[in-house]
């Protein structure tokens, strides 16, 4: 009897904890998107009200007049090539690091992870000035390229993993026939691979659409990126609150999406593959 | 010295309109900007007041001229950053929005025109041009540097006194204070009470902490950023009378003031809870109107306090400039958007919808300052001040980094006043050295 | 012999991507390490001289760049025994049998802090701390809380970065240690708990080794996001009040881009980096024998 009550008792704490747990996590969201549906003056009340009449003002304002829209679709665009361009140069590489001997590889691998590590503002200021003098300031390109300095870590590094994990024995056969590595690669062990290979696009996807401080450095107007777009708002004289949660939400969003679908392999993408 | 600045540029001004005068005839914007239609203009501009009332008028100058008016939006804090990295680039910009601060950057760097260029060509200048028309200061600060002008006054403030009249027939006060000492020993105390407060002095680490906190209090009190040779006079007594004041008028700030940017201040005077600012005249529209404001029908406007050095108002204000960097239609048409931004015969319309413009025709008729109750107290500030409240050489990017720093640090009280000064000072001056003022190499404009 | 291809196939394989690492992540530090050995101001372009290790020195002797690098290691000194210590306890609790939907329900919840935009967590901050319309205070104020200043405050400003640093990473740290624990073969832990009732000794003696090498990657990549830190405080106070939330990587970008002195904001950056590479040397050679 009495070991049932505190099991009772223990599992009355671990509902109250979670509950915790989960308000924590998702009430910033909340507030911010009921933010967004504020009018400026009910966004200023204090103390802050809860209920009030919502209006979509601000996402019509944020998307059409200042240009979010515009922003949005160039970060789409930005992170979906790099994201690509990652996995064309990243693949091929994790399997060269997974299934070759040479000399130089732990250096090498060593050298690949370092960039993740590197502050982007140490690369920021010669990108900035490399970008100017080739004329590449406020282009597409241009983030696309230096964001390929974080994005092709991450997919050479989950990816090594993953070929790490299939066996040999699958090609051997492929092997004694004489098939090229190429071949082994993209008709073996890539299929296999899949699930890693997607994990590291849904990664480089995310930090590529939530980096700043590029964004900031390197465009200006034709290639801006939606959160340079939202600290444009953050005006002295007069923050609209309302707008600027509008823009974020609809900055964060996609990003959650992906995430929750990724939510399995969330970890071990973070982790660079060190927890499985 | 200053004299002398103000009637040179004066002369300068003078001579140009009258040559304006005497060649043109029959001018009109549709004529002008005929080769010039379907250019397109990139400048960049701020989300302020100023910015929406031009924006507001845009349609009728693209109408007229076929001339297409590209703006970027930007908040000020980024404004420098933006125009500084197109420039060097070499980039798409063909107006710069030239803070008064950063016209000797900007000139030294080649990367605006002078004037002289296009208001010197009949075909583009508008008789009705007037340069006699701005303020004598207000265009030398902010349009001019070295005695030439390169942008004209489009965005333009002086500091005000907004005070709640109500507060203050409250706690016994008839009036607004006349000095600075007034208002911390008199008003200070009587006003700071129930949560409220007698001042807000914005004081935020960016330009606010420059221009707004740390200049407004050294220059009523004697002090200023350099002496005659150019070295800090932080340390001087003057200089450190007003640091001292500022710290002394904390306490009768609200909590947290160097987290105070404009929008915090207007908002805390527009709430009720802090009794008078000093912010720039811009901010008129949000303090008096019911939507913005819970004290509207409060607000009484008078000049700034003066110190024991007389009245040493804030000064700010953008010019607009052409941009070196453009092409010849683009530079044209960019003087045309300029011209008719600034002219006489928009002022007032300009002034309808929010603008501050710098015409001095704009203020004469007495019914205005019925209507704009901060007209009296602006043109007053604007008959006399220091174009260099804060220094506009080509260095002061970098010094305004330094004061905002120390400045903050200072208010914080992790250093002296002295210790702040001492080490600011010392670091401006290494920055000074950099550019070559001691060795000779640079004149000493400031 | 497994693994022996042609020096051909490895170049084929490898080279692409060496050679684009090497162009975008080390042409442009060998380019910053000339800037950083001139006077280089974006605004004085004409100026431009060589100097030597002029900037160098001015770094090292300069007490505000050390004051900031000491403030970075400060904030990773707090919040990540705080995110452990939280993440190892929300690990814990995940990991007990039962209540499997609410338990699925609250991993999923722990995910969306993590992969939130950096920098819409600074804005989200602005709007939430504000001391007069933020809902932390209206939170706070029956505990008598309900005017603090947050961003106007130094002490407390670095509260709020702390607290949002906690918020987006803690969930992080659990993760990686809910992964740890489930590795833990279900014998062993069965066997160990039959023996004491206490679940300390269990975590200790049973479940740690087990954890190893996610607390490894935790230390690493916490520490190397540290120095990175820029978004979130560029949003939430860019450095403010004062210098009380200027961190290296914000401080750097002030001199280099407000400054405009890119010589000086080059050494500082190539300092940052020396700094780092040494860290990462450290941990990835002592902690991570991977390859």
């Amino acid at each position: 009897m009495a070991a049932n009550a505190a099991a009772r008792r223990s599992m009355v704490w671990q509902i109250v904890l979670l509950a915790l747990i989960m308000l924590v996590c998702v009430f910033p969201f909340y507030w911010m998107v009921t933010t967004s549906l504020k009018t400026q003056i009910v966004a200023l009340e204090s103390p802050p009200v809860w209920l009030f009449e919502p209006t979509l003002n601000n996402y019509r304002e944020a998307l059409f007049e200042d240009g979010v829209l515009r922003t949005l679709i160039n970060s789409l665009i930005i992170a979906i090539c790099t994201t690509a361009l990652a996995l064309c140069l990243g693949v091929p590489a994790a399997f060269a690091l997974a299934r070759f001997e040479f000399r130089g590889k732990k250096d090498l691998w060593f050298w690949f992870i370092t960039n993740r590590m590197v502050s982007p503002i140490v690369l920021a200021l010669p990108f900035f000035l490399i970008a100017r003098n080739l004329g590449m300031l406020d282009m597409h390109i241009t983030l696309v390229l230096i964001y390929l300095t974080f994005n092709l870590p991450i997919v050479i590094w989950i990816c090594t993993d993953q070929f790490r994990s299939i066996p040999y024995d699958l090609d051997e056969a492929a092997r004694l026939e004489g098939a090229s590595q190429l071949t082994i690669l993209a008709k073996i062990c890539l299929p296999l691979a899949m699930p890693g290979v997607a994990v590291s696009a849904i990664f480089s996807f995310i930090f590529s659409w939530n980096e700043l401080m590029f964004g900031l450095i390197l465009t200006r107007t034709a290639a801006k990126t939606a959160p340079a777009m939202a600290v444009s708002f953050m005006e002295g004289y007069n923050l609209p609150y309302g707008k600027i949660m509008a823009t974020s939400t609809l900055i964060v969003i996609p990003v959650l999406i992906f995430a929750l679908l990724a939510s399995k392999q969330l970890v071990r993408g973070l982790t660079m593959g060190a927890v499985k | 010295m200053k004299m002398r600045k103000l009637l040179a540029s004066t002369v300068l001004a003078t001579s140009l309109a009258l040559g304006a005068v005497t060649t043109a005839s029959a001018w009109s914007l549709e004529e002008a900007a005929k080769p010039y239609a379907g250019t397109t203009v990139d400048v960049v501009f701020l989300l302020r007041p100023g910015y929406e009332a031009i924006e507001a008028m845009l349609p009728e100058f693209e109408a007229a001229t076929g001339i297409k008016i590209n703006i970027i939006k930007h908040p000020y804090e980024n404004a420098l950053g933006e125009q500084v990295r197109d420039f060097v680039a070499g980039g798409d910009l063909d107006i710069a929005l030239i803070d008064l601060v950063w016209i000797g950057n900007f000139a030294e760097n080649e990367w605006i025109e002078p004037m002289d260029k296009f208001t010197s060509n009949p075909d583009l200048a508008d008789p009705d041009l007037d340069m006699d028309d701005f303020f004598p200061l207000v265009l030398n600060a902010f349009g001019g540097w070295n005695d030439v002008v390169y942008g004209l006054p489009f965005d333009n403030y002086s500091g005000l006194l907004f005070y709640n009249k109500c507060l203050l027939e409250e706690a016994g006060f008839d009036g607004p204070p006349a000095t600075w000492e007034e208002l911390k020993d008199t008003y200070g105390p009587a006003l700071t009470k129930d949560g409220k407060y007698a001042y807000a002095l914005q004081s935020k680490r960016n330009e606010t902490q420059s221009a707004d906190s740390f200049a407004r209090v050294i220059w009523p009190f004697g002090g200023s950023f350099l002496d005659a040779d150019f070295k800090s006079n932080l340390m001087s007594a003057e200089s450190q009378a007003g640091l001292k004041f500022r710290q002394d008028l904390m306490q009768y700030m609200p909590d947290g003031i160097v987290a105070y940017d404009h929008a915090e201040t207007v908002n805390a005077f527009s709430q009720g809870d802090v009794a008078m600012i000093t912010e720039w005249s811009a901010f008129y529209s949000t303090v008096v109107s019911p939507d913005t404001s819970k004290v509207a029908d409060c607000v009484a406007i008078a000049p700034e306090p003066s110190g024991p050095a007389g009245r040493k108002p804030a000064l700010g204000g953008f010019s607009l400039a052409v941009a070196s960097q453009a092409d010849e239609d683009e530079q044209a048409a960019a003087y045309l958007f300029i011209q008719w931004a600034t002219s006489k015969a928009n002022a007032g319309e300009y002034l309808e919808r929010g603008g501050v413009p710098a015409r001095q025709s704009a203020y004469t008729d007495p019914a205005l300052a019925e209507t704009y109750k901060f007209i009296p107290a602006l043109v007053e500030s604007w008959q006399d001040g220091v174009p260099e409240f804060r220094p506009r050489f080509a260095e002061w990017p970098e010094i305004t980094e330094i004061v905002q720093e120390w400045g903050t640090k200072i208010m914080l009280g992790e250093v002296t006043t002295e210790e702040g000064a001492q080490e600011l000072g010392s670091r401006m001056e290494a920055v000074l050295d950099e550019a070559g003022y001691y060795s000779g190499e640079k004149p000493l404009a400031q | 012999m497994r693994g022996k291809v042609s020096r051909k196939t490895i170049f084929g394989f490898l080279g692409p991507s060496v050679i684009a690492l090497a162009l975008i992540g080390i042409a442009p530090l060998l380019y910053a390490l000339w800037t950083s050995l001139h006077f280089f101001n974006l605004t004085k372009l004409k100026k431009v001289k060589f100097v030597g290790f002029e900037n160098y020195t001015s770094v090292l002797t300069d007490e505000v760049f050390w004051q900031a690098m000491g403030r970075t290691f400060f904030l990773l000194g707090v919040s990540l025994p705080l995110q452990l210590g939280l993440g190892l306890g929300i690990a814990l609790i995940l990991h007990k049998p039962g209540l499997t939907l609410l338990k699925t329900l609250a991993r999923l919840s722990l995910v969306l802090p993590m992969a939130t935009t950096y920098a819409v967590v600074g804005l989200l901050g602005q709007v939430m701390f504000n001391q007069k319309f933020g809902v932390i205070n209206q939170f706070l104020s029956p505990f008598g809380g309900g005017n603090i200043n947050w961003i106007g405050d130094s002490t407390n400003a670095f509260a709020m970065i702390v607290f949002w640093d906690v918020w987006q990473w803690t969930p992080f740290v659990a993760l990686v240690l809910l992964a740890g624990l489930t590795t833990v073969p279900g014998e062993i832990e069965e066997a160990a708990r039959l023996e004491t009732k206490r679940w300390w000794t269990v975590l200790r003696y049973v479940q740690l080794p087990f954890l190893m090498p996610g607390l490894v990657a935790v230390l690493i990549l916490r520490t190397a996001d540290t120095l990175k830190l820029f978004d979130m405080v560029f949003t939430l106070t860019r450095g403010g009040p004062g210098s009380s939330t200027e961190f290296i990587s914000l401080m750097i970008q002030r001199v280099g881009f407000r400054g405009f002195d890119q010589g000086l904001a080059s050494a500082q950056a190539i300092i940052l980096l020396i700094i780092t590479i040494i860290l990462a040397q450290i941990y990835i050679r002592v902690f991570y024998r991977e390859v």
